[in-house]
């Protein structure tokens, strides 16, 4: 099969990019678009030029490192994958394909389609986890959860924290992100203790990143490599709005546990 | 029960705040159409319920001045969102391809401005009743004002129709996707409910619009008439 791409090229953060034509010949109907992407960085090896930058790690589909919004989609074409899953077959022989990394404000570009997704961690590190005790593991079913709750909540953590939700949204927000990991840990019994200073850390993180704001499009949902579905957004809000009136209620606000260290 | 102040200064807190001003403008929006449709029972019916609007200064002020707040809170928060959302991709992509998101979700912006001017034209047509000259205020036989006889003018005029059925349109696209969008703002979800609050937005939409579209044909193709 034979393709025309066109490519992103940046040399780094600061420069100027564009879209660069390149030509993508005898590749197999059976590769995936990464390897696609490695033959033809093999070519401008071998012709003594700069290949192309992309991220990659696992190539099946858990990560969440590639990224790549292929013809205008995120993570291309098909739907719940990731770019890695996706395979030559899918295009018709002598289409052609615009690859793009990923853009948003939080997204800086570091080099050719690889975007620097620290903003995401920053979000998590504000209060995307549980504060425990380690020590001996615990008996199984101690804590009972039901089985409903269980499923919903590892609905919302089947996030891979790829950003394709932020890609996709026209206004860059990670709500669906966000949205996945606030419901994942507000839904089971560990999580409850941080329940609402969580939510707000978080969501300050996200402003502070310079994330746009949900406009409910739904786009998120339809480009989510995990099919993460945006009732996790209104769980957010819920969320948030809950946090509210619970510290309303309190004299006043204990030492939080999230705050950043700068 | 205040909600702390940082809250509202969030962009979450701001789309609530949007989300409850913009239903408080839908359920004015929607008993403006029902109070309207009552054009159809005749002359005096309309001009009855004309009066008993008028009867009730308290009440027909402080819907006034709440509908303006309530509307100035949107529009503020609106730009100021917008502005923010815009700011957050600097770089647009060269080939865009939307999958799901509907064309009203995608023009919020679009159709909320041709719905503010729609908003300014009408009330400067209607309750200001300073774009048509030819619009004279009369009294009807009961000496009420004879606001159905001036409903009957404006929208016998060709130019004033086309206007009022733009709006229409105006108003149904942003409905199409703020009420469903306002739900989910607020934190409504929930399995089994979650297929009506995803029909709520276009229902509402439809209902509102086929409404004032009714009043404006039916007086232009001369069913309702003077």
């Amino acid at each position: 099969m034979k393709f025309t791409l066109n490519i992103w090229r940046q040399k780094g953060p600061d420069e100027r990019g564009r879209l660069v034509t390149y030509e993508a010949r005898d590749v197999s109907s059976g590769m995936s678009f990464l390897e696609m992407l490695d033959s033809v960085n093999q070519g401008l090896i071998a012709k003594g030029e700069e290949p192309v930058a992309f991220e990659q790690d696992c190539r099946e589909g858990i990560c969440g490192s590639c990224s790549l919004v292929i013809n205008g989609i995120p993570h291309g074409p098909d739907r719940g994958i990731t770019t890695c899953q996706l395979y030559m077959r899918r295009f018709p022989d002598g289409a052609v394909i615009t690859i793009e990394p990923w853009r948003a404000r939080a997204f800086p570009i570091i080099k050719d389609l690889v975007v620097d997704r620290r903003a995401l961690d920053r979000i998590m590190q504000a209060g995307g986890y549980i504060s425990v005790h380690t020590g001996g593991a615990v008996d199984g079913n101690v804590l009972l959860i039901s089985k409903d709750q269980a499923e919903t909540a590892m609905d919302a953590a089947a996030c891979i924290g790829c950003g394709a939700c932020v890609a996709a949204c026209k206004n860059a927000s990670p709500a669906l992100f966000v949205g996945a990991k606030v419901s994942h840990l507000a839904l089971l019994p560990q999580g409850k203790p941080e329940r609402t200073s969580r939510v707000k850390a978080m969501l300050e993180a996200v402003d502070r990143e310079g994330f746009g704001s949900c406009g409910n499009q739904n786009e998120c949902e339809a480009v989510c490599p995990k099919r993460i579905s945006v009732r996790f957004i209104a769980t957010l809000n819920r969320e948030y709005l809950w946090s509210g009136v619970v510290e309303s209620g309190l004299p006043a606000e204990p030492e939080s546990p999230h705050a950043e260290s700068a | 029960m205040a909600l702390p102040s940082n809250h509202f200064r969030s962009s979450v807190g701001s789309k609530v705040v949007m989300a409850l001003s913009g239903l408080g403008l839908v359920i004015y929006v929607i008993l403006h159409m029902l109070g309207n449709l009552q054009v159809f029972q005749g002359s005096h019916a309309f001009n009855g319920y004309a009066v008993f609007l008028r009867d009730m200064p308290i009440l027909l002020w402080t819907a006034r001045i709440g509908l303006l707040s309530l509307a100035a809170f949107h529009i503020v928060l609106a730009i100021q969102l917008t502005l923010r959302n815009r700011h957050a991709r600097p770089v647009a992509y060269a080939v865009r391809e939307y999958r799901q998101a509907s064309f009203s979700s995608r023009t919020m912006a679009a159709s909320g401005f041709v719905l503010l001017f729609f908003i300014i034209f009408h009330l400067f047509h209607l309750t200001a009743d300073m774009i048509d000259p030819s619009s004279v205020d009369r009294l009807d036989v009961e000496g009420h004002r004879d606001v159905y006889g001036k409903l009957v003018h404006a929208f016998q005029n060709p130019f004033i129709m086309a206007l009022y059925l733009a709006g229409q349109l105006g108003l149904g696209l942003h409905l199409n996707h703020a009420v469903t969008s306002s739900l989910q703002t607020l934190g409504f979800e929930y399995v089994a409910f979650n297929r009506l609050f995803k029909a709520a937005g276009p229902t509402v939409a439809l209902v509102v619009v086929l409404g004032n579209v009714a009043i404006i044909l039916a007086v232009f193709l001369g069913i309702v008439h003077g």
